[in-house]
């Protein structure tokens, strides 16, 4: 003990330094948001690298149950495949041009039991990544990108506290916003769908056609239980989620192509 | 001793307000400010206490940081160098340095130069690598270090002159 307070004497200056050191290094990430933005790149660059090394030994151990994933995926696209040509020649006056890029990822940290909750993937600027692209699953959505460096990106993970997603219903498009309570992986709530519209337990809701980030119509889970307050026009659903955001491995990003013509016509004055 | 802690008060609150208030506002061919605040680090009195050294340069840094709405580089620039200070003795005066003011009277000229030099490089090299924070900036730390640093340095020595004066 007595050594220890010695020791401690000895080097009092070095540390009072370090301890003040660090509390400017605080001060200065509260006051500037350029240092802000460069320490969370710097750490994200730095957590990246060093998940995906741990993620690269995981993927070896479990590649025969990726194959047959895939595999799956694979015929249903197939299938998928098949019926769109078997359409092709009679409904040729469909809508022939998809509005958004595709590119895959794989997901080298996912995160589901915090509040606000992250996502990195491998992929980043050099690949054509940018701020803002949505980012889906084989089953479902998963989230959005909100900060790119070289070659990783991050993704807001639709179990954020403060993600709300445009949503509705497959089968009148009645929309709402969809958003997560922070309880369960799996449990997501539907606000804003006016009482005027039908709903009942296991109606399929898919993603609205209003935001930029999503085409319409992929499929994002089914109403498990609704309510309908007495005082109020809006339901109270809770959606339960196809996918299961916890075990997933691949990703694939949307970039909306149209997305500049989109913001020139939000942006014009009226 | 209360009259020496005395006019240390007195000569922290004269800086920082000189240099908050009138040296920040130069912006000598529109990046230049002299950085006088300094003199306070260099004219402290070489036997002092290291740990209250320490203190007065975080103080000191980050006042200035509040008053001119910086972004933190001033703190922590002052602050490493009011902690190197001991080192940076050593290595102008020499180990065995026993000159209780030596930046006033009885050390050799050059010595001196050294000793101030190395001070405003060091302090300025890291006030700019705060501010900028970017290895693609590194031209730009390097020569606002250099400019800042020959302004601050010719304001630190005509001041001391001044110090001098009285003193003698």
């Amino acid at each position: 003990m007595r050594q220890l307070i010695n020791a401690l004497l000895r080097y009092r200056n070095t540390l009072l330094f370090s301890g003040l050191l660090i509390i400017s290094i605080i001060f200065l990430n509260h006051r500037s948001f350029y240092h802000q933005s460069i320490f969370s790149k710097t750490s994200l660059a730095i957590s990246s690298n060093f998940n995906q090394l741990v993620r690269n030994a995981s993927n070896y151990i479990s590649l025969s149950n990726t194959n047959e994933k895939l595999f799956i995926e694979n015929a249903n696209l197939k299938a998928f495949e098949l019926i769109h040509f078997a359409n092709e020649s009679s409904e040729k006056n469909q809508i022939k041009t998809f509005n958004f890029q595709v590119f895959e990822a794989r997901i080298i940290k996912n995160s589901y039991n915090l509040a606000r909750n992250y996502l990195i993937i491998d992929k980043g600027h050099s690949d054509g990544i940018e701020v803002d692209m949505g980012v889906i699953t084989s089953d479902g959505i998963i989230g959005i990108v909100n900060q790119v460096t070289t070659n990783f990106s991050s993704v807001i993970s639709i179990l954020h506290r403060d993600l709300k997603i445009n949503a509705g219903f497959k089968k009148n498009g009645a929309y709402g916003s969809l958003s997560w309570q922070g309880n369960h992986p799996n449990k997501m709530k539907l606000n804003d769908v006016s009482t005027l519209s039908r709903v009942a337990i296991g109606d399929t809701i898919v993603t609205g056609g209003m935001s930029d980030f999503f085409p319409r119509g992929i499929p994002i889970g089914k109403v498990f239980d609704f309510k309908k307050p007495e005082l109020e026009g809006y339901y109270d659903i809770d959606v339960e989620l196809f996918s299961n955001l916890t075990e997933k491995e691949f990703v694939y990003i949307l970039k909306n192509i149209n997305k500049d013509q989109l913001n020139q016509l939000k942006n014009e004055p009226r | 001793m209360s009259r020496d802690n005395l006019i240390v008060v007195f000569q922290f609150f004269l800086l920082l307000f000189l240099q908050s208030f009138l040296l920040n506002n130069i912006n000598f061919f529109g990046f230049i400010n002299p950085n006088l605040y300094l003199l306070l680090i260099v004219i402290h009195r070489l036997d002092s206490n290291p740990t209250i050294l320490i203190l007065l340069g975080f103080i000191l840094g980050l006042l200035i940081d509040l008053l001119n709405q910086g972004s933190g580089g001033h703190t922590i620039a002052t602050l490493t160098i009011a902690f190197l200070r001991p080192y940076i003795v050593k290595f102008s005066f020499g180990v065995n340095y026993d000159l209780p003011m030596g930046m006033v009277k009885g050390s050799p000229l050059s010595q001196r130069l050294i000793y101030i030099s190395t001070i405003i490089l060091v302090h300025h090299l890291l006030l700019y690598s705060v501010i900028y924070f970017r290895i693609d900036n590194t031209l730009t730390i390097i020569k606002n270090t250099l400019f800042t640093s020959f302004f601050t340095f010719v304001l630190i020595y005509t001041s001391l002159g001044l110090f001098k004066e009285k003193n003698d």
